[in-house]
């Protein structure tokens, strides 16, 4: 009998609740259409966290993304080429011997509270960064070989620096207006990233709202040089879950996400109003292999295992993997095969290996090349060196990286194919940091994110970027050490004929192959998605195969044009929420009662009983 | 991961022997509160020690990735204070939290406590609506289960509170976020586009509430509901009920009457002792969706790891349950009458 | 059941191990009895046994990613029932494989928490004095930490592995068993059979070894397949927050890898409900078997259950 009784109640709720529903469905119908033309929002989501506001000190690739929409910069990246195009200053000048550089501030641009932008507000911008520690937290490296700085007048900067400095065309420093910033006194002081400062700006976006951890709001900045932006409001929405961002997109919740995972580009890809952007990335991926490294001064460091000195060994461990199988199935097919360390987006650069040179994936040519070195297999299938040691290797990697947990679990399964047992340590970054420069590793998973200029990539396996003694003060990736690769290094340095330094750069890739010292496994592409129903015309940077919102400028968000009129309705998701509310109290409101109703009826039971 | 599924447990976990004793209840209240403080301080000795076993350079990990001169680092390792003595760090950490400075967030670069301060209200508000909730559930159906012992009613409760109550909490959350695909916010605790005004501002954050609140929810109300059942059979056997009933009056009056206060005790203090285990919740509850408080914060933290700000959550939740836990040895003395007339 | 004869010739530990052994008997019966109970614990050994005979009845080369045959995250067919997961292994055979390490994990942790839990928990009721205040005050202190979070922090500092965990859960789950295995030690220790024990000249070794222990080791039992429940959901929940053990076959580590690879985006419900329900039924049963021993066990709880 009671049983009846609850199932009746229940009926009765579910009843309700739908008739609720309906009831209550045309009605927000209806307070969606009438509302006349609504602000066009841009929603990014944002998966990595904010730390300040304030320019001077937001160090965070989020928070230097911010400077970057409410700041003008001097210069900066163009969208096309990521090449130092005019920005505050309209023109630069240098001194022959390049210490002297004098730019040329544009007229007319004007900070939000109507104030003139004047060079005098970036030479206060620098100065402060030279007299204030505090003020170099972000970006102090751009001033630390500063001499001086002066405004002449309104639209002349002149910056003189101690050495020549190969950044002076791209100083990635917003330009902040001295009015407001000259009486703070303390830049550590949590009021300068609240909007009476950070809210007077020139950049093409305006702060409104900013709730720590939650989001940001900005507004249009309709004065702004370059013209408005198209959409009326940019929100940054932090999620600390890809996959609720992911779900959030799908739902409309946000406009444009980044940093996908191949898995969840794909299930993205072909959705209806979703576009996906996929571009080939800056970074390269790699296996170091610890081939008896040494310090700067020569001396050996750290503990790697000293059977990796033979370079047969390390032919073997790189022929025996696989890594069209790792851009295949770890990265989903989104990813160009390794080859060596500048990736292909720089293609003067970047160089594959001829197929005579290159290692093929051959496990039974690995066994074979061990077979014949001397490495007998013993009973339990691990081969064991010719001074007696088994063939136990480490393999360490970033703990909280999907890449480098999937990664170690196919090189672990290939090499014990070759007769190599290997231990997985996946650790944190920090500790990963420490046992790399230490030298402290046998197998690592690692890699770098390269330049434009190859310098940069190159000089990680030089000498000279090893540590000293104490295994500090590293620039180093594999802690390689070869006259011939420092000779190609050299060159490329000074040979100003790009033809023959690029011919010098590949040299210097090709030597460093040679010695399986590492294994470049892939270059990753950033992924990122947007809604296509509701925008348009995100400009890439570089072009034409760059990300939108992995940039260094505010390109892609600056370019974004809402499609038509359909945005009124993408952004129901307001009045949805009362909606959702009204239902929500519907349902407790049904469960309560229902519940009631059923412990009466329960309760008239007891009292028959 | 303190559990308890029936009021005898319960008893022994809240129970403390000292409760028994005769003493004054001053004497009581101030050996409590010193006991208390000694724990605090153990608590901060704990996570001061257990943070420094970590290996790494702190100041390697906050430079890297950005160019920066020996002599930035050198005034960084000064700052930081991490070449002097462990006992100096440890007296100077130590002073420091008693004007208010908890370190600084290697990350962030900000104060620490500032942190866990802006962290803290959605924090409550999540732990303490879910507690109010689920002990509102759970006591209510654990009333019900026992008066109708053996029932469907009460078979059905207990299967589906000890199924729900072995369910990992970010797998339900996670589910939850999929299933209601969209009826719910999935992220955070304010829509920016959420109207001014404090009634809009507080809906808006009433419906960001819904799915983290319900997930823990589900989760924590099984134990109250568990004991208070298991309190109240054991309350129903006593004599006295069977004279009550002799009397002729309704079980409904019984129930009302003297059943349910009576065995309430053990599941109230139950309450407070669970703080902890709901604090504890809250770390991957936050994490899935995107809840701006110290459970998201320590997830953040871990993932670093920035010590500092571990730390400092460590110490502050320790602190909050050992507070918790305080006021529910106090809150008993008040209860219970064998206590009070000791 | 035994002839009055050969009892007669019964040494005094024969006595006591026909009455132990007609004790478990009794508690068997009685456990047995309730229907919820018996269901769980059959389904348990089942579990278990299947764990152990994983390596007779399927091919561990399934769990190499380097020998995976399937695409992946292809949906449930034929040839694989709960489908694949992100690098085109099994999933069934991932989730049965994983049945291993998360019950070695749950059960070493518990080992671990009721060793630590049943020797502070005697010491504090046995020897009585300032020994008892300290290790009382010391297990109240550690029974209100936020276990979770403590074990983190030790899963941050230590390396990572199934041990770390082990370590991180088994020294955070303690308090509540030591403070069962004192309340249950004052109750045996205020019995006057313990008295003449102890006049008769027992010493502190014989008074714990052949009374207290056998007298707690009942409660403590309950009190374990509560714990392993708790640590299998500890271990799923530390992967969660990547802590964990990303490289070895558990259930935490399964849902870990789904999430991080975007499963959910995906739609490969087969890839989160599979470990996930596993958890809920493998705690669900050590649960239901922990609640009927106690209903049998502790005489203030009987007939509570049904």
């Amino acid at each position: 009998m009671r049983i009846k009784h609850v199932r009746r109640g229940v009926n009765r709720a579910i009843a309700v609740l739908a008739a609720g529903t309906m009831a209550i469905l045309p009605l927000a119908g209806t307070a969606t259409a009438q509302q006349p033309a609504q602000p066009k929002v841009l929603r990014v989501a944002l998966t990595t966290g904010i730390d300040h506001l304030n320019p001077f000190t937001a160090s965070l690739a989020a928070s230097t993304q911010v400077g970057r929409f409410i700041y003008e910069f001097l210069t900066i990246p163009s969208a096309d080429k990521a090449e130092a195009s005019p920005a505050l200053a309209e023109s630069w000048t240098t001194s022959p011997d390049k210490l002297t550089w004098t730019f040329k501030i544009r007229k007319g641009v004007k900070w939000s509270d109507g104030q003139p932008v004047t060079a005098k507000d970036a030479a206060f911008t620098f100065q402060r960064m030279l007299d204030d520690e505090t003020a170099r937290t972000a970006n102090g490296n751009y001033v630390a070989n500063f001499q001086s700085v002066a405004a002449p007048d309104d639209t002349t900067l002149v910056i003189k620096t101690k050495a020549v400095q190969a950044t002076m065309d791209l100083l990635d420093v917003p330009i902040v207006p001295e009015h407001i910033w000259a009486p703070i006194k303390d830049l550590n002081d949590p009021k300068t990233d609240d909007l009476s400062v950070v809210g007077v700006s020139d950049g093409p976006y305006q702060l409104t709202e900013y709730k720590q951890n939650e989001y940001v709001k900005f507004k249009a900045n309709t004065a702004y040089w370059r013209g408005a932006p198209k959409v009326d409001e940019l929100q940054l929405l932090v999620f600390k879950d890809v996959e609720a961002a992911v779900n959030a997109l799908k739902q409309g919740e946000v406009d444009v996400i980044n940093r996908l995972t191949p898995t969840q580009f794909d299930a993205l890809k072909g959705q209806p109003n979703i576009a996906t952007n996929q571009a080939p990335g800056r970074r390269y991926n790699e296996i170091n292999i610890n081939f008896g490294v040494e310090d700067v001064n020569n001396k050996p460091i750290g503990n790697g295992n000293p059977v990796l000195k033979d370079l047969r060994l390390r032919q073997a461990i790189a022929q025996s993997i696989d890594t069209k199988t790792i851009v295949d199935k770890v990265m989903g097919g989104y990813g160009q095969l390794g080859g060596g360390v500048i990736p292909p987006i720089y293609s003067a650069y970047h160089w594959d290996p001829s197929p005579a040179e290159a290692r093929k994936f051959d496990l039974a040519a690995a066994n074979k090349t061990l077979d014949d070195a001397g490495y007998a297999k013993g009973a339990d299938g691990i081969r064991v060196a010719p001074g007696g040691a088994r063939l136990e290797l480490r393999l360490t990697g970033h703990a909280n990286r999907a890449f480098d947990q999937r990664t170690a679990q196919y090189v672990a399964g290939w090499l014990q194919q070759i007769g190599i047992s290997v231990k997985q340590e996946l650790v944190s970054d920090e500790e990963l940091n420490d046992r790399t420069t230490a030298g402290n590793y046998d197998l690592a998973i690692s890699g770098y994110a390269t330049n434009p200029d190859p310098d940069y990539a190159l000089a990680l396996h030089t000498c000279a970027a090893r540590p000293n003694a104490e295994g500090k003060g590293a620039t180093t990736d594999t802690f390689f050490c070869d006259p011939a690769y420092d000779g190609f290094y050299k060159q490329q340095l000074t040979d100003t004929d790009p033809a023959t330094r690029a011919g010098y750069v590949k040299q210097a890739q090709a030597r460093l192959y040679s010695q399986a010292v590492n294994v470049v496994l892939d270059y990753d592409n950033a992924l990122e998605a947007y809604r296509s129903d509701k925008f348009s015309g995100f400009q890439t940077q570089p072009q034409p195969q760059g990300s939108i919102l992995e940039q260094t400028g505010y390109w892609g968000v600056y370019g974004a044009v809402p499609a038509g009129t359909e945005t009124a309705a993408a952004d129901a998701g307001g009045s949805n929420t009362v909606l959702w509310i009204v239902l929500g109290v519907v349902v407790v409101v049904v469960l309560v009662g229902g519940g009631i109703m059923i412990g009466r009826r329960g309760k008239a039971a007891d009292d028959r009983e | 991961m303190t559990q308890a599924l029936t009021s005898d447990q319960a008893a022994v976990l809240v129970d403390p022997d000292e409760n028994r004793g005769g003493t004054g209840t001053t004497r009581f209240v101030l050996t409590k509160i010193a006991e208390a403080l000694a724990s605090i301080l153990l608590v901060i000795v704990l996570g001061f020690l257990l943070f420094r076993l970590l290996p790494g350079d702190p100041v390697a990990f906050m430079v890297r990735e950005r160019p920066t001169d020996p002599a930035q680092i050198a005034e960084l390792r000064d700052r930081l204070g991490i070449d002097k003595p462990l006992l100096t760090q440890f007296w100077d950490y130590f002073t420091g939290l008693f004007r208010g400075d908890f370190g600084t967030s290697y990350i962030e670069r900000r104060p620490v406590l500032d942190m866990i301060g802006e962290r803290l209200w959605p924090t409550v508000l999540l732990v303490g609506s879910a507690t109010v909730l689920a002990v509102a559930l759970g006591l209510w159906l654990g009333i019900r289960a026992a008066w109708k012992r053996d029932s469907f009613f009460d078979r059905a409760q207990t299967g589906i509170a000890l199924t729900l109550w072995s369910v990992p909490q970010f797998w339900l959350g996670l589910l939850l976020l999929v299933v209601t695909g969209g009826l719910f916010p999935s992220r955070g605790m304010h829509s920016p586009d959420a109207g001014p005004g404090f009634f809009a501002q507080g809906l808006d954050v009433l419906h960001h509430l819904v799915l983290p609140c319900v997930t823990l929810l589900a989760v924590f109300y099984a134990q109250y509901m568990l004991v208070m059942r298991s309190s109240l059979l054991g309350e129903m056997n006593a004599d006295y009920l069977t004279t009550a009933r002799a009397k002729g009056l309704r079980d409904d009056l019984v129930r009302r009457r003297h059943a349910v206060p009576n065995a309430l005790l053990p599941t109230v203090t139950l309450v407070f002792m669970q703080f902890g285990m709901v604090v504890s919740g809250a770390v991957t509850v936050e994490a899935v969706f995107s809840w701006p408080g110290l459970g998201q914060l320590t997830y953040d933290a871990l993932h670093g790891p920035d010590l500092p700000v571990l730390q400092g959550v460590f110490v502050v939740l320790a602190s909050a349950v050992v507070l918790m836990n305080l006021l529910a040895e106090l809150l008993y003395r008040v209860l219970d009458p064998r206590v009070r007339t000791a | 059941m035994t002839a009055p004869a050969t009892a007669a010739a019964e040494t005094p530990r024969a006595i006591a191990w026909r009455r132990r052994r007609a004790g478990i008997a009794r508690t068997w019966h009685e456990f047995a009895a309730q229907k919820a109970a018996l269901a769980g614990f059959v389904l348990l050994v089942l579990t278990v046994l299947l764990a152990l005979l994983l390596p007779v009845i399927s091919d561990s080369d399934g769990l190499d990613v380097t020998k995976a045959t399937g695409h992946p995250l292809s949906p449930p067919d034929g040839q694989f029932w709960l489908g694949t997961d992100i690098d085109g292994r099994s999933v069934l055979l991932l989730t049965m494989w994983g049945t291993r390490i998360s019950l070695l994990v749950g059960f070493a942790a518990t080992v671990l928490s009721v060793l630590i839990g049943t020797v502070i928990g005697i010491a504090a009721a046995h020897f009585g004095g300032w020994i008892s205040t300290i290790l009382l005050r010391f297990t109240d202190f550690f029974l209100v930490l936020p276990s979770l979070v403590l074990a983190i922090a030790l899963s941050a500092v230590l390396p990572q592995g199934i041990w770390t965990i082990v370590l991180a859960i088994g020294v955070t789950a303690w308090p509540s068993t030591a403070r069962l295995v004192r309340a249950q030690t004052l109750t045996i220790e205020s019995r006057p059979y313990i008295e003449r024990s102890r006049a008769l000249g027992g010493g502190h070794l014989h008074v714990v070894g052949k009374h207290v222990l056998p007298g707690v080791a009942p409660l403590v039992l309950a009190n374990t397949t509560l714990v392993v429940g708790n640590s299998i959901i500890a271990d799923a929940t530390l992967s969660f927050l990547g802590v964990g053990d990303p490289t070895s076959i558990t259930w935490g580590a399964m849902l870990e890898t789904a999430l991080n690879n975007g499963a959910v985006s995906r739609g490969a419900w087969w890839n989160l409900l599979p470990p996930g329900i596993a958890i809920v039924l493998v705690v669900l049963f050590f649960t239901l078997v922990g609640r009927g021993l106690e209903t049998v066990l502790n005489p203030r709880l009987k007939g509570q259950h049904s």
